[in-house]
């Protein structure tokens, strides 16, 4: 067991962990951001991702001694009231089913319209084809993106 | 275990439960049953007796609460119901019934509240009851003015409910149940991560176990070395579960953390013994086909399909958590029937229902998987062994290698056509493999009526030969329909392709004139343009299915060259469609389920395993496959019907049928080896 300092969400936080363990077992285990869903451990399904120095990124795939410089920000941290341009839009779509795999969407979907405001739908399909949805939302998180895009726009 | 019978027997009885009537202290507010209540604020709670997997049962209840006592569905509050289902009445989310059980007692319930602060406030003003109105949480008069709910729970609970008449407020004067506008109820919930599914029921104290389980099918623990195993940081114990007393048997490792817990499950030592180490699914299917019943006299054009295992894989993987005290026992888990899970926990622990607790949590997908206790009966038996609350996490490849599957099934079918190349007999032999999770779906009257729905006017003899399943088998979305529409659906587009004919024209002489089901055809086929040759270089797949008092036409747009997928529409005639957009997710979903499963996935059994292991392999559709889905619900004069499985199989068989093209379908996935 070692001492980390993660500085997720904007706080410094301390965990006591193995170096070896993975950032999403930290984050669910030791901070309690159950948020941040577990789906596969091993990268595939997306459940997890969240923003690593502002990309989206798998903590299920990462160590905690990995991550002791890094900048994270989970679903949780993604705004104060779950007003970001993607948590509203996936609200207005009324995209989820079951739910499980949306905080991974939403933050894959937050990712790429921080780097890429105005993305195509190729551009949508490679930042999402790694999350996947067994309920089938798919349709819906493609036009939320869109609609995403456009509010930040409105806003901007 | 729940039976589906018993389910189905339910619709009928849930209507009962409102009929007792508890007015309730005033001091604690207006409580005139188990579904609804009013607090001394006015503020209104509605229980939702069953557990939501997506489906949308929360906004229903919700939409139907906020509806009966004229408020908005924001101003409802829910709460889960615990499984009792002598309070509750049936509590399984099963065979698409949630709405169609839910909607009459909720109704009725919401209802009755109304008319009991209705009856107060007229009693107050000492008016006709039929003068007021409730509106935004207010009784009005048109000459007394207007009272809030609040002001009036306490007259309202003093009122013997039996001597107030309920009204139901008619469809035509709703405001919110089958208008498109508003969302699902939880969806800021979801879209902040703060949902609570199974995986995040963790009590103070609470401990994690995963489990080894067996690395071929029925293979059971020898030796046991866990010396590596407990000389780890945080493991707490090590133990064997027995199944099916403990689920599906093999060696916990209960840990203080998920990652100890895996970590002591990666350094166990065990040999395994029993089961079947050579089991391979090529074999069974060969086995299927040569089980087949013996075919029938009629001759003419046919074919013979191969279906595969396919697995649930919802996103949540399986979980339970449980804590065994003294007194009696508390499951937080993502069940599909809180009710009968409870009922089947005190009776084999031997407790009284009334000290097991069932705590049902939101659930992220079901698909017929979470109606088996297994996960709970593991959680149970270490916590006991822990003397602490503990989760049983299973990992991905816990999910996919050790699941409940659809089983493999072979069907050949046969027709004699008319000279217009219209089939004028038919047959169908299928050979396939029980549910194990359900004894009596070992019965091949029962197998074919959950799969046979052929509605078109060819007559002919559906033959089910049923062979003993090799490995666990249960309930896929749709059941047998899955497997039987998708060959029937196929078979009769092989037909129209063979001579040309029309396959939207087939299917209409094909079905009566009044039908719902050539409503909803005439509807799809109008939506997609049929009469206009498709898009160069594409082709259409046709498929309608009639089934859980619903109906459903399904037109695929494909390019065959690249098994691209283009368009689906898709036309629905649920009767009443209370929640439009959730109407339209679950269809979105079957033909996401569709394209995934023709496409694919399939799961297959190699050296005594499930070679499968993550969405790597099980290859399930992503964003990038999927195409523009359009849905229509059709008006319809119709009770309500169910819609969670509706779209599956003809989905399925509308895709197969374009992206095969000029190719004959004879296997899901479309042009794959199966098993």
């Amino acid at each position: 067991m070692a001492r980390y300092s993660l500085r997720v969400n904007g706080e410094r936080r301390e965990v006591e962990v193995d170096g070896d363990t993975p950032l999403l077992w930290v984050l669910r285990d030791e901070l309690g951001l159950t948020g941040v869903k577990y789906g596969c451990g091993v990268g595939l399904c997306g459940a997890c991702t969240s923003h690593v120095d502002g990309a989206a990124a798998r903590p299920c795939v990462r160590t905690a001694a990995d991550s002791a410089r890094a900048r994270i920000t989970t679903i949780e941290g993604l705004s104060r009231d779950g007003d970001h341009p993607v948590q509203r839009a996936w609200r207005e779509l009324d995209v989820a089913q079951c739910g499980y795999c949306q905080p991974g969407q939403v933050m894959a979907a937050a990712a790429l319209l921080a780097r890429d405001p105005d993305p195509d739908d190729a551009a949508i399909e490679e930042a999402l084809r790694d999350n996947v949805c067994r309920c089938g939302s798919y349709p819906r998180i493609r036009a939320a993106v869109r609609r995403a895009s456009r509010i930040m726009r409105e806003e901007r | 275990m729940i039976s589906r019978r018993t389910l189905l027997r339910g619709a009928g009885v849930g209507a009962l439960v409102v009929a007792v009537p508890v007015p309730a202290l005033a001091a604690e507010g207006l409580v005139p049953n188990v579904f609804v209540r009013l607090d001394a604020a006015g503020k209104i709670t509605a229980t939702v007796p069953k557990p939501d997997a997506g489906q949308g049962v929360r906004t229903v209840v919700a939409l139907l609460v906020a509806e009966e006592l004229a408020v908005d569905a924001d101003d409802v509050r829910l709460e889960q119901a615990h499984g009792d289902a002598e309070r509750f009445g049936p509590q399984g989310v099963a065979n698409s019934t949630s709405v169609r059980q839910l909607t009459t007692p909720i109704r009725t319930a919401a209802a009755t509240a109304r008319c009991l602060l209705v009856t107060a406030a007229a009693g107050r003003w000492g008016v006709p009851v039929a003068e007021c109105v409730a509106k935004d949480g207010f009784v009005s008069h048109p000459r007394r003015g207007r009272l809030p709910y609040r002001a009036l729970v306490r007259a309202a609970a003093a009122l013997d409910p039996a001597t107030v008449p309920v009204e139901l407020t008619p469809p035509e004067r709703w405001r919110l149940l089958g208008k498109t506008r508003g969302g699902r109820v939880d969806a800021r919930d979801v879209v902040t991560g703060r949902t609570r599914y199974g995986i995040d029921a963790r009590p103070a104290g609470g401990l994690v176990a995963v489990v080894a389980r067996p690395p071929w099918i029925g293979a059971v623990p020898d030796v046991v070395d866990d010396t590596a195993t407990r000389a780890l940081p945080g493991v707490i114990d090590v133990l064997p579960l027995t199944a099916p007393a403990e689920g599906q048997g093999g060696v916990a490792v209960i840990a203080h953390s998920t990652h100890q817990a895996l970590r002591g499950r990666d350094a166990l030592k065990v040999t395994w013994r029993g089961g079947t180490p050579t089991a391979d699914s090529r074999a069974w299917l060969a086995d299927l086909r040569a089980a087949l019943p013996a075919q029938s006299p009629i001759s003419g054009v046919q074919q013979v399909f191969s279906l595969p295992l396919l697995a649930h894989a919802p996103m949540e993987p399986m979980n339970a958590t449980a804590d065994v005290r003294s007194d009696g026992v508390t499951i937080w888990a993502p069940i599909q029937d809180p009710g009968s899970l409870r009922t089947t926990l005190a009776r084999q622990l031997g407790l009284p229902a009334t000290s097991v607790r069932v705590e049902p949590t939101a659930s992220g997908g079901a698909f017929g998987r979470r109606i088996e206790p297994d996960p709970v009966l593991e959680a149970i038996a270490c916590s006991r062994r822990a003397g602490a609350p503990v989760q049983v996490l299973w990992t991905r490849a816990d999910d996919m290698r050790h699941d409940s599957y659809r089983p493999m099934s072979v069907h050949r079918l046969t027709a004699e056509l008319g000279p217009d190349g219209v089939p004028i007999r038919r047959a169908h032999e299928v050979a396939t493999w029980p549910l194990t999770v359900l004894p009596i779906f070992s019965n091949p009257a029962l197998i074919k009526a959950s799969g046979d729905h052929f509605p078109y006017a060819v007559p002919g003899e559906v033959t089910v030969a049923v062979r003993p399943a090799p490995l666990r088998t249960g309930f896929w979305r749709s059941v047998y329909a899955g497997q039987f529409v998708y060959a029937e659906e196929n078979f009769l587009s092989h037909l129209g392709k063979q001579r040309g004919l029309d396959q939207v024209a087939l299917r209409r002489t094909l079905l009566p004139a009044d039908s719902r089901l050539r409503k909803v055809l005439d509807t799809v086929a109008d939506r997609a343009r049929w009469t206009s040759p498709p898009p160069r270089g594409t082709t259409r797949g046709v498929a309608c299915l009639e089934e859980y008092g619903s109906a459903i036409a399904v037109i695929a747009v494909a390019d065959p060259s690249t098994r691209r997928v283009l368009r689906v529409h898709a036309a629905v005639d649920v009767g009443v469609a209370l929640h439009p957009s959730g109407v339209r997710a679950q269809v979105e979903g079957c033909v996401l389920d569709a394209l995934s499963t023709v496409l694919g996935a399939q799961i297959t059994v190699r050296d005594g395993h499930v070679a499968e292991s993550s969405f790597g392999d099980y290859r399930w559709a992503r964003i990038t496959h999927t195409p523009d889905i359009d849905v229509t619900i059709v008006p319809s004069t119709a009770p309500l019907g169910g819609l969670g499985e509706l779209a599956y199989p003809p989905a399925a068989a509308a895709i197969a049928s374009a992206i095969a093209g000029d190719t004959p379908v004879t296997s899901m996935p479309f042009g794959a080896d199966v098993g």
